[in-house]
């Protein structure tokens, strides 16, 4: 399979099927992102394209010095904390189909919704976007032991949010 | 969970359900696990949040944001230049200009050795045609290369045979005009058959840019008996074994930086560390091809066979006293030898005659007297 970075350099030289390819790729991922993030699907769904947008227009000045990965979720990253700065300082999780939401997903964002802001990032950047210690370090201008301690404090946090919740449905 | 007890502490067994630890780590891990259900419990645990987090899914996303994707690539520059849009990038006329401005400079600068630099290059677009999809030489690897030959590489080889007056004083010769040439000896031996002189031969090993010296100062030890040379061309070799050695070391940096750089599950990550351990020892097999070759290039071969001229010598007849002592030594050697075998006879083959003999006497008599009883009667 061919590298995200190789396609990428190849867009940048015009190849238009480089740059699809890596849409189809990175288009549901990213549309995830920001859905789990953002109350409004349909924002998610803006700032998804902005993303892509960004890309597209910044190709020519890209370089393939990280991970294409970690290039497309830190423009994602900055575009989601421009927005959330737009709406509110804590904006809650998406809760737009909360009501129709199956009680296992609920209490996840319920659970989550209690981490503090920065460790639950970190777990979602780890458990939703699959990305290394490494990756989200670089993301968040961390270092890489930091990612892990909070990552684990926030492990256990939301362990311990989730057994009441689980108790709960197992009592009904 | 206490060190005391545990090899290793919470963080790290998280790290190592992520994939996130060190081989050698993640393989203590794995051993202790198997026996440690705390530890257990702890990674069912993680594994048991991980589950209840991936139940958390999203919409799929519309066919808009395609479409839109589409729409905004329909309209980047980079896809509306059409084929001659790179003439409109700034960047294509930087690079042309300095094309055009180094250009200028090799021509004035060094014109004198654009030819065999393009002769190289040949050589070398050449070997990249032959060898192409089995591996790339990058644009550095190319002018390291192009730089190490300067001139074809040649493997020179000579067969020298030489008939010299005084072996001894040849032989030191030879040791100083090697000293005096940087060269030295592969191999030698000397011989010294009946009825013919004392012969060297050794396999000599010379600075090729010395080779036409010293051979100079060897045929001017004697006469030259036979003389055969050989020149055999390696540069395509040296440059297809420069190459892939490159292509190798730039394998085993890319699976290093994936080794570094990626995350996944323990298997995969020993599955690289494998194919790094196959691409190094690739490199050194290469690595010690590519010396080799040069070694063999940069001393030139010289297998060389000096023998003494063959003067036959006056025997000096033997006296009559000396061959009586001999002949008296023999005989006497001889006796030895003659009853020493008898003895030896009677030792391995007299018991064995005495039992038969012993057993067979009664037999044999009866028989006889039996026979002679009969034949008397019938008279």
């Amino acid at each position: 399979m061919i590298s995200d970075e190789t396609l990428m350099l190849e867009f940048q030289r015009g190849s238009r099927p480089a740059f699809e390819e890596l849409f189809a790729r990175y288009k549901e991922p990213l549309s995830g992102f920001f859905r789990r993030r953002l109350a409004s699907t349909e924002v998610a769904e803006d700032l998804t394209q902005e993303t892509f947008m960004a890309v597209i227009r910044a190709s020519e000045r890209y370089q393939p010095k990280a991970l294409f990965r970690t290039y497309l979720y830190s423009i994602a990253l900055n575009l989601l904390t421009a927005e959330r700065r737009k709406l509110a300082r804590n904006a809650p999780l998406a809760n737009g189909t909360v009501e129709n939401a199956a009680d296992s997903v609920f209490w996840v964002r319920e659970a989550l919704q209690k981490l503090e802001p920065s460790d639950r990032e970190i777990l979602m950047l780890r458990e939703y976007e699959q990305l290394s210690y490494l990756e989200i370090g670089e993301l968040l201008h961390i270092p890489i032991n930091t990612v892990r301690s909070r990552l684990f404090r926030s492990r256990m946090a939301l362990k311990g949010h989730l057994e009441p919740a689980r108790e709960g449905v197992q009592c009904t | 969970m206490h060190l005391e007890t545990h090899p290793f502490d919470q963080e790290e067994l998280m790290a190592f359900l992520d994939g996130e630890l060190a081989v050698d780590r993640a393989a203590a891990v794995v051993s202790h696990l198997d026996g440690c259900q705390d530890c257990q419990k702890l990674a069912a645990d993680f594994r048991g949040v991980s589950r209840q987090l991936a139940g958390w899914q999203v919409e799929q996303s519309g066919p808009a944001l395609a479409n839109s994707i589409s729409a905004a690539l329909d309209t980047h520059p980079g896809q509306s230049r059409g084929k001659l849009g790179f003439l409109l990038r700034r960047q294509t006329w930087a690079w042309a200009g300095g094309l055009c401005a180094a250009v200028l400079i090799g021509t004035v600068v060094i014109a004198p050795r654009l030819d065999k630099q393009h002769k190289l290059a040949q050589s070398v677009a050449f070997l990249k045609a032959e060898n192409d999809g089995a591996f790339q030489i990058r644009d550095s690897n190319a002018s390291t290369i192009l730089e190490t030959l300067r001139s074809p590489m040649i493997v020179r080889t000579v067969q020298l045979t030489i008939a010299v007056k005084d072996f001894a004083k040849t032989r030191s010769t030879v040791d100083e005009i090697l000293k005096r040439h940087k060269g030295y000896i592969g191999q030698s031996n000397v011989s010294s058959p009946v009825d013919s002189g004392p012969v060297l031969e050794a396999t000599l090993r010379v600075p090729s840019d010395q080779f036409e010296a010293a051979m100079a100062e060897l045929k001017a030890l004697g006469r030259v008996d036979s003389e055969s040379q050989s020149g055999d061309e390696v540069t395509q070799q040296y440059v297809d074994v420069a190459a892939r050695l490159a292509n190798a070391r730039n394998s085993e940096q890319r699976l290093t930086d994936l080794l570094r750089e990626r995350t996944g599950k323990l298997v995969d990550v020993l599955a690289v560390e494998k194919e790094i351990e196959r691409v190094r020892g690739e490199i050194e097999r290469m690595e010690a091809e590519r010396k080799n070759l040069a070694k063999s290039v940069d001393f030139a071969t010289l297998n060389v066979k000096l023998f003494e001229e063959y003067r036959a010598g006056f025997q000096t007849p033997r006296s009559k006293s000396f061959r009586l002592r001999n002949a008296a030594i023999e005989g006497y050697r001889m006796t030895v030898e003659s009853v020493t075998g008898a003895a030896a006879f009677l030792l391995a083959y007299g018991p064995s005659v005495l039992f038969w003999s012993a057993i067979l006497f009664f037999p044999v008599r009866f028989i006889w007297r039996r026979l002679r009883h009969h034949l008397l009667n019938s008279l």
